[in-house]
């Protein structure tokens, strides 16, 4: 496995050494190492089960860790929680709020001392005609951006974001999206948990990539898909499929272009695997044979889902030990 | 959304704790909302508020108001003291496991801990909100009672305030525990019915004891809910002192807001 050390400029304001937690006998988070740093969005992605929410509740004093070493602006948040938790504004998984609150209510509920620009945050987010709205009236996205008001409204230096997006249709999905976007523009740390890996390449500037409750991987977006999902996949079909002499030419041609790892067919289909460079190449290919370009012409560029799915699919280091 | 400025981080190196002094405590805030919310629920304005009046109502007009063998006073005042207790009962063992148990399902009471509420600020909420509770209803229900009963004379009002202050705490703190023990919502309805009705039948609002059979008498004076209100009609009918009750109710109460402040830390 590949691992990058990301150095941002700015020093890390969470920092985890050896995390690790185990529930019932069975470890959940297993000598996690982490650094969160400020005025970063760092997602946190992985399979269901792979330890991400419990280390972000280790983090904000939630839950105790087993072994190892938690610095949250460099407090414990176990010990220091309520000056931990000041400063922290968090959108936890599966939680709520009482049914008959409304919307005004809670805000004046969550406001602490550091609160600011309640009203400013209402219109931000779309909320400042729901004020006497009840929370158990809301739909999914209304909830989901109150709760994004209610983890800025004190001006935190940290916002931990648990599966924000879960549940969501995709327009209010994208709605929260934007709401998280402005965030990130607006220079606020953020530490979002999601399965979501579209969400995690729209939003994160660094993503760390965890398998039973372990780092698999880490970097930016991008630098996860180069080392993990390098191929890219174009497809179209041939014509004039009964010319089998001609078919297997094709073939031939489009296996001995630059950057091709492989080249198959299946019920008419041509698929040519390899680098980004075959995309010019079978481009350049079908242009020179002078008949019409395919209509079902199609490139599959590798994304951080790809990435994520050829990481998950290594074995892990204990089936490795065992081999 | 408009695409107004999100408000800046506190961006300082190190963490301030700043509170101007104007600003009302997260505790103040956790009470002031749940004594609102307490308002909209319909499961107190029906089970705190009504059922005890109603019941009261049919139940103190049935036996006439003259004492007899069955009862040692009149039967009226008998009920009307009575059912004062089934105030606290209902308070302690419907109201506030249902609550606290439906917050901790839907993950309300996670959301105040990592917000920063105070470890012992919910458990102290929660104590004033069956306590408020208790004061509107009991109240409400003596003034309902009085146009058409009348109320009984206190005999001995220092120890009946005793008696009301330690069940009320008592069962405050056991509905407060058993809303962090049950699992659920739907668990804390179920288990608090159980509980509820029949103490409510044997131990406060039902036949009176001379009436019962001996087994029945037997566990209708041990039962919680009979004590707390032994503790609260001997005194007030002047039937008895109720001390015994009264030291049986204080031990309960301890031993429940012990549990219960340890549960519902934060």
């Amino acid at each position: 496995m590949t691992t990058t050390s990301h150095s941002p400029a700015t020093e890390p304001i969470v920092t985890v050494r050896g995390l690790t937690k185990s529930y019932a006998g069975r470890t959940v988070v297993d000598a996690l190492d982490l650094d969160v740093h400020e005025g970063e969005v760092l997602g946190l992605i992985g399979a269901n089960g792979a330890g991400k929410t419990t280390t972000v509740e280790c983090l904000q004093g939630l839950r105790r860790a087993d072994r190892g070493e938690i610095r949250v602006f460099g407090l414990d948040p176990v010990r220091d929680a309520d000056r931990v938790r000041a400063h922290l504004g968090s959108q936890l998984q599966s939680s709520g709020l009482p049914d008959r609150l409304r919307v005004g209510e809670a805000v004046a509920l969550f406001a602490g001392p550091r609160a600011s620009g309640a009203d400013r945050l209402l219109e931000q987010f779309g909320l400042a005609g729901k004020r006497r709205a009840p929370y158990t009236g809301m739909s999914g996205g209304e909830r989901q951006r109150l709760f994004l008001v209610l983890a800025l409204l004190n001006r935190p230096r940290l916002v931990i974001l648990d599966e924000l997006t879960q549940g969501l249709d995709p327009a209010a999905r994208r709605e929260v999206w934007s709401a998280v976007a402005q965030l990130r523009d607006a220079g606020t740390t953020v530490l979002l948990v999601t399965h979501e890996l579209d969400e995690a390449e729209a939003l994160c500037e660094r993503v760390v990539a965890m398998r039973d409750g372990r780092v698999l991987d880490q970097g930016t977006p991008a630098d996860l898909v180069a080392r993990h999902a390098r191929e890219v996949t174009v497809r179209f079909a041939l014509p004039d499929e009964a010319d089998l002499s001609g078919t297997a030419a094709d073939l031939q041609a489009l296996n001995r272009l630059p950057g091709t790892v492989a080249v198959t067919r299946d019920r008419g289909q041509v698929a040519i695997r390899g680098t980004r460079d075959v995309i010019a190449h079978v481009g350049a290919w079908l242009v020179r044979r002078g008949d019409p370009i395919p209509a079902d012409l199609r490139v599959d560029i590798p994304d951080l889902e790809s990435a994520l799915l050829t990481l998950l699919d290594q074995p892990a280091r204990s089936e490795k030990e065992a081999a | 959304m408009s695409a107004t400025a999100t408000p800046a981080p506190a961006t300082s190196s190190t963490i301030e704790d700043v509170d101007d002094g104007r600003h009302r405590s997260a505790s103040s805030r956790l009470l002031r909302t749940e004594l609102r919310l307490l308002t909209r629920d319909p499961l107190t304005l029906t089970f705190v508020l009504m059922f005890p009046i109603v019941s009261m109502l049919i139940i103190g007009g049935s036996f006439g108001t003259e004492p007899d063998e069955v009862f040692p006073v009149n039967p009226a005042h008998w009920y009307v003291a009575s059912y004062f207790t089934v105030v606290i009962g209902a308070t302690g063992l419907i109201m506030l496991p249902v609550h606290i148990a439906t917050y901790r399902e839907r993950g309300v009471l996670r959301r105040f801990a990592a917000s920063g509420f105070p470890r012992w600020s919910f458990a102290l909420a929660e104590l004033a909100v069956g306590l408020t509770a208790i004061a509107v209803a009991g109240p409400l229900l003596l003034a309902v009672a009085a146009p058409v009963y009348g109320l009984p004379e206190i005999d001995a009002p220092v120890r009946v305030a005793a008696g009301i202050v330690v069940a009320s705490v008592a069962f405050v703190s056991i509905g407060v525990l058993l809303g962090t023990v049950l699992p659920s919502a739907r668990a804390a309805q179920a288990v608090g019915l159980m509980l509820f009705f029949p103490s409510f039948l044997l131990g406060v609002g039902g036949p009176p004891p001379a009436v019962m059979s001996e087994p029945l008498r037997e566990i209708s004076e041990r039962l919680p809910l009979a004590l707390a209100n032994d503790a609260i009609r001997e005194p007030w009918l002047g039937i008895g002192t109720g001390t015994g009750p009264l030291v049986a109710i204080s031990v309960i109460a301890i031993v429940a807001a012990a549990l219960a402040a340890r549960r519902t830390a934060l």
